[in-house]
């Protein structure tokens, strides 16, 4: 598998074109398919809470996006794959908070992540701070929008949803990796 | 809760036939207008012209309580716990110890409920009546670098793929014994990793093969991008625009020129 790289490539010069800059192909196919991934994990392995609404893992996927693929993809992938969710169940007002949430989720989270090789312990440091932000932002949001008692209300949620979500993504992170081929140039 | 939805309704109304870009415009100004409004009367106009413009729109009865099914129990909850956390004001109905439920709190609960309406309702509207297609033409020609725009269209499309693939998994790792809906939170995330490399794995391979397909198919070969459709803006989008900007307008200057309480 190539590696990811946001290098825009030089295409040949058309007389009189604007030239577009572009990335490459197998970016394009892999963030289409990591925000499809989210937003499908978001929409559909949920788990119904009793009380309200509903508990879903889709920082699993924000996470796993952000350490195996780096900040970039964990950002866009992730922000604009929950956002996608929150657009298709009708919370599209949501979406832009969610964009923000799950987008510094996913950044902070990569650039932590990765540090020391992606040891375990700055993982777990990536999924604290990431997860800290996006449950700021959605506190601060739900406060704006609904009002404090609601917004300490999905708090607690918002901490178990983010706490679960990430033990997923690091295991899932750690799971990929091994069948992933580290240098393919090897072999 | 289950599987893909998707909320576009085909119908020919004039909503539907509107240029993307101004219904996108006109989403973000309609909601700021229901950011700005907090007295409870306005808020409820605002809240019956969005039902009327749905109800213009030849919304399916069914997809519409699909999508409203949260809001409302959103809005339930807002009506309820508002109250608790807001003393203000002086008719007190109610009070004990540090609660006091008073009259303006309640009337306060209801009008916030009544704004995440509007704001529910705006982008419902949008989502209702513009195609995925349309909506990401849209946001290209508003200035979207067009592979991003591929990208999310291409993620739009593969979206009931992979939620089949994901309900496909999890049905064939329980026919396998995996128990989702059992045991502590460890347990659980071990079950749900248990689908969900599969998944990924899937995924991956699937990025793959369409890399290699946009090669093959000259994907940024031309430096020039032309289109196979165009979107033109007609008399009656311009029209449009012209009221969905004066309908933020006109109310953001009475309060914050002319501070006239709204």
């Amino acid at each position: 598998m190539a590696s990811v790289s946001m290098e825009s490539q030089t295409p040949p010069k058309t007389v009189g074109a604007k030239p577009a800059k572009f990335v490459s192909p197998w970016t394009v196919a892999l963030y289409a398919v990591l925000t499809a991934l989210t937003t499908a994990v978001t929409m559909t392995l949920v788990i119904p809470l009793p009380t309200r609404g509903y508990f879903n893992i889709g920082d699993a996927m924000v996470f796993f996006s952000a350490f195996t693929f780096g900040w970039r993809a964990g950002m866009i992938c992730g922000g604009i794959g929950s956002a996608m969710a929150d657009l298709l169940l009708g919370f599209g007002f949501f979406a832009p908070i969610t964009l923000v949430a799950k987008g510094s989720e996913g950044l902070v989270a990569g650039i932590l992540g990765r540090t020391y090789k992606g040891a375990t312990w700055a993982k777990i440091l990536g999924i604290w701070a990431g997860g800290s932000c996006m449950v700021t932002t959605y506190f601060v949001g739900e406060w704006i929008l609904y009002g404090f008692g609601n917004a300490a209300l999905e708090l607690p949620l918002n901490v178990g949803q983010v706490l679960f979500g990430g033990l997923i993504g690091l295991t899932l992170s750690q799971a990929i990796s091994r069948y992933r081929n580290p240098n393919p140039k090897t072999t | 809760m289950t599987g893909f939805i998707d909320l576009y309704t085909e119908a020919s109304t004039f909503l539907h036939r509107m240029d993307p870009r101004v219904k996108i415009v006109a989403v973000a100004t309609l909601s700021l207008l229901a950011l700005i409004t907090s007295h409870l009367v306005y808020l409820l106009v605002l809240a019956a012209v969005m039902v009327v413009l749905i109800l213009f729109g030849r919304a399916s009865y069914k997809k519409t309580m699909l999508a409203f099914s949260y809001v409302f129990r959103v809005m339930a909850l807002i009506v309820v716990l508002w109250p608790l956390f807001d003393p203000r004001g002086t008719p007190v109905l109610f009070g004990f110890g540090p609660i006091r439920i008073t009259e303006p709190g309640i009337l306060a609960g209801i009008a916030t409920a009544a704004r995440i309406f509007c704001l529910a309702a705006a982008w419902y509207l949008l989502m209702f009546t513009t195609s995925q297609r349309d909506l990401v033409r849209g946001l290209v020609k508003m200035g979207l670098r067009f592979d991003f725009g591929l990208s999310l269209a291409m993620s739009l499309r593969f979206l009931p793929t992979f939620s089949a693939i994901v309900e496909s998994i999890k049905d064939a790792q329980r026919a396998r014994g995996l128990e989702l809906d059992k045991g502590n939170l460890r347990k659980r995330a071990r079950d749900y990793v248990a689908v969900l490399v599969p998944t990924v794995i899937t995924a991956l391979k699937m990025a793959d093969t369409l890399s290699l397909a946009l090669q093959s198919r000259a994907y940024g070969a031309r430096t020039d991008r032309t289109y196979m459709r165009e979107l033109k803006m007609r008399a009656g989008d311009y029209v449009a625009l012209l009221i969905a900007v004066a309908v933020f307008a006109i109310p953001a200057t009475a309060k914050y020129i002319f501070s006239i309480p709204l």
